[in-house]
């Protein structure tokens, strides 16, 4: 079954902004909601951005889960970008209604803790979305930075092209298929859950921040064991930012553990891609096809 | 070696019966004979391994004194002193070592020096046929529960879950009671004597009678096992698990996996061992405790549950014989885990 692209937005079609996850306070997207107006766009802010919640997550599990749920059916929302990740999206997955979004298709943008739902959503419903970055990338001059003008982009339609420059340990060649991935460690978790996405035959992205090295390898690990590196057109390595390391040092750089976990297989592999935590942060169209060329000359993702 | 009482038996049903029937085909493989090892006699010898993180010679020396002064031999392994990065030797030598030690007639049971990390690297290179004529136990926590989720799946071999070396005093006289009596438990499991713990109640305990095979270990350890040919099916089982060092998110997140995976829906009980939480940072404050966490994410079932098992990343860390049977009775005044594989009771004192 072919993959549903939404629609791409018109002007003056409305992009709602909800955090199903972490708190954010207001202030915080505030630069994203004055920035997106100036793209042509109408911006209705959800409750859960900057709410009465005191503690790590920006609302109840019900009020996160009826704002997000409320923003799926609205026929007047267009697009529904999460404010930031964090953690919770687990918490209410399995109670979202997917069926008027089955429907009527929108654009739901995010990554990090928002990469459970971009699996949900491409398992369940076969609906492409938008991995990229989120209201808080838009501050301190970040509304210009590559990262959020590529969601610009992608969002009126534009085709992606995105280079890369060359990796000493990149593996050369060319493949296409579906896009597939984000975090690493939202994909490990959503192993063996409804939310497990199938990545035969699929151009695999991962990032990651603020792990132990052990952990990026142990998560590696679980995704070869678990069948998910097997059979891939490509793999794209993105950042793997703020990590941490144990008191006994394990002695080998990100790039060294993530070449030997992710083995031999036959596919092209490209280090230094631009999906990360990071300033780099390209928006990726999950499960929508790409063509995928690594050489020494660099590697080129094109929609 | 060539033991005789070596024990193949069924899995006790009771009331976990109904809930195996209802395992899907797939899963068909955990339901097959529990394989219990012979149980060890003075003269026997325990193989020494690093299958994961690496230890010096000097660092076993407190457990190899202790143990040979139980009355067992002991077999040091080529891991021991090695190091690889952060592990006890390259990946090739340490399943080489371990798996030297499996199929070795005159060993009866190998533990595990240490955790840390890497027994995922080498767990699929074994071969475990070679237990069929030499079954034996296999001693570990931590990231060792790889091993034994793995015996457990692929084969039904029971093992002992427990310390291991690296937490054996240098200096018995100065231990604390509980890490002494934990320490004694790894004897009186690898002995076969029939172990029985009790609990100070909890009040956030859940109150009830379960019985069925014990099985879990380090909580993260078995969320990455998931999809894996290690993966757990906890079926009309009794799950216990412990961790450390992780954010109370991570464990909320962790809760909510087992429960996705299908892990917590039908389980006979609930087991919680020790949880060293990593303090929220600063304006990311979880405010759920770990009972909150758990109470919320097992309220749909009504099966026992128990808070505060002495098992974990601390002193008190009694052995547990892992896939074996046991009743867990969970009750206002008081809380037992008792194996029901042996009958003869003994009571470890202090449990």
């Amino acid at each position: 079954m072919p993959i549903t692209i939404p629609p791409f937005l018109q002007p003056g079609d409305t992009i709602g902004i909800t955090c199903p996850a972490g708190y954010m306070p207001l202030e915080k997207a505030q630069t994203c909601i004055d920035t997106l107006p100036a793209w042509g766009y109408r911006v209705k802010v959800g409750a859960t951005l900057g709410s009465e919640s005191d503690n790590y997550f920006s609302g109840t599990d019900n009020q996160r889960l009826a704002e997000l749920q409320q923003m799926l059916d609205d026929p007047e929302i267009k697009a529904i970008l999460c404010g930031r990740g964090g953690y919770g999206l687990s918490r209410i997955i399995d109670r979202i209604d997917l069926t008027r979004f089955r429907q009527s298709p929108k654009w739901i943008i995010g990554f990090s803790d928002i990469t459970l739902l971009h699996t949900h959503i491409l398992t369940r419903c076969n609906i492409a979305t938008l991995h990229a970055p989120m209201a808080g990338a838009f501050n301190d001059g970040g509304a210009t930075s590559p990262g959020v003008v590529s969601l610009r982009r992608a969002l009126a339609g534009e085709p992606l092209t995105c280079h890369a420059p060359t990796h000493p340990f990149n593996r050369f060649g060319t493949a296409t298929g579906p896009l597939i991935g984000g975090n690493l460690a939202l994909l490990a978790h959503s192993i063996g859950s409804p939310s497990e996405p199938d990545t035969t035959g699929s151009i695999l992205f991962l990032e990651d921040v603020g792990e132990y090295l052990y952990n990026i390898d142990r998560l590696l690990r679980q995704l070869e064991r678990a069948g998910k590196l097997n059979d891939l057109a490509g793999l794209l390595i993105g950042g793997f930012t703020e990590l941490k390391d144990t008191v006994r040092p394990f002695g080998a750089s990100v790039e060294e553990i993530i070449r030997d976990a992710i083995g031999t297989g036959p596919y092209p592999v490209a280090f230094d891609f631009p999906v990360s935590h990071g300033k780099e942060n390209v928006a990726l169209k999950v499960g929508a096809t790409y063509r995928l060329q690594i050489s020494s000359e660099g590697t080129v993702l094109q929609e | 070696m060539n033991r005789k009482n070596f024990l193949s038996s069924l899995l006790t049903i009771g009331a976990a019966g109904p809930v195996l029937a209802e395992s899907a085909p797939a899963k068909a493989r955990a339901t097959s004979l529990l394989s219990i090892p012979p149980y060890l006699r003075p003269g026997d010898t325990i193989g020494i391994t690093c299958p994961a993180g690496n230890i010096t010679a000097k660092e076993i020396l407190p457990a190899v004194q202790q143990i040979e002064a139980w009355g067992f031999r002991i077999k040091v392994g080529d891991t021991v002193g090695e190091k690889d990065s952060i592990f006890g030797g390259t990946d090739a030598e340490r399943a080489a070592d371990l798996q030297q030690m499996i199929n070795d007639p005159g060993i009866q049971a190998i533990l595990c020096a240490r955790g840390g990390y890497g027994a995922v690297h080498i767990i699929d290179q074994l071969d475990l046929s070679p237990l069929a004529n030499h079954p034996k136990w296999i001693i570990g926590f931590s990231d060792i529960t790889v091993i034994l989720c793995h015996l457990h799946t692929n084969g039904n071999w029971a093992s002992i879950h427990s310390k291991m070396c690296n937490s054996f005093p240098d200096d018995w006289s100065k231990a604390e009671p509980a890490q002494v009596d934990s320490i004694l438990s790894i004897r009186k499991a690898l002995s076969g004597e029939r172990m029985q713990y009790k609990v100070v109640p909890n009040t956030r305990n859940r109150n009830g009678r379960a019985e069925g095979p014990l099985v879990g270990g380090n909580l993260k350890t078995i969320e990455s096992l998931a999809g894996t040919r290690s993966d757990i099916d906890t079926a009309g089982k009794i799950l216990f698990v412990e961790d450390t060092g992780e954010y109370l998110y991570s464990i909320d997140r962790m809760f909510w996996h087992l429960q996705r995976t299908g892990k917590l829906d039908r389980l006979a009980g609930l087991v919680v061992g020790g949880f060293k939480i990593k303090p929220d940072d600063p304006g990311d404050e979880f405010e759920r405790t770990l009972y909150d966490i758990v109470t919320e994410r097992v309220r749909a079932y009504s099966y026992p549950v128990c808070f505060d098992f002495p098992v974990g990343h601390q002193k008190e860390n009694y052995a547990l014989k892992y896939g074996i049977p046991h009743l867990l009775d969970v009750r206002e005044g008081e809380v037992t885990l008792t194996d029901t594989s042996v009958p003869a009771p003994t009571t470890i004192p202090g449990a």
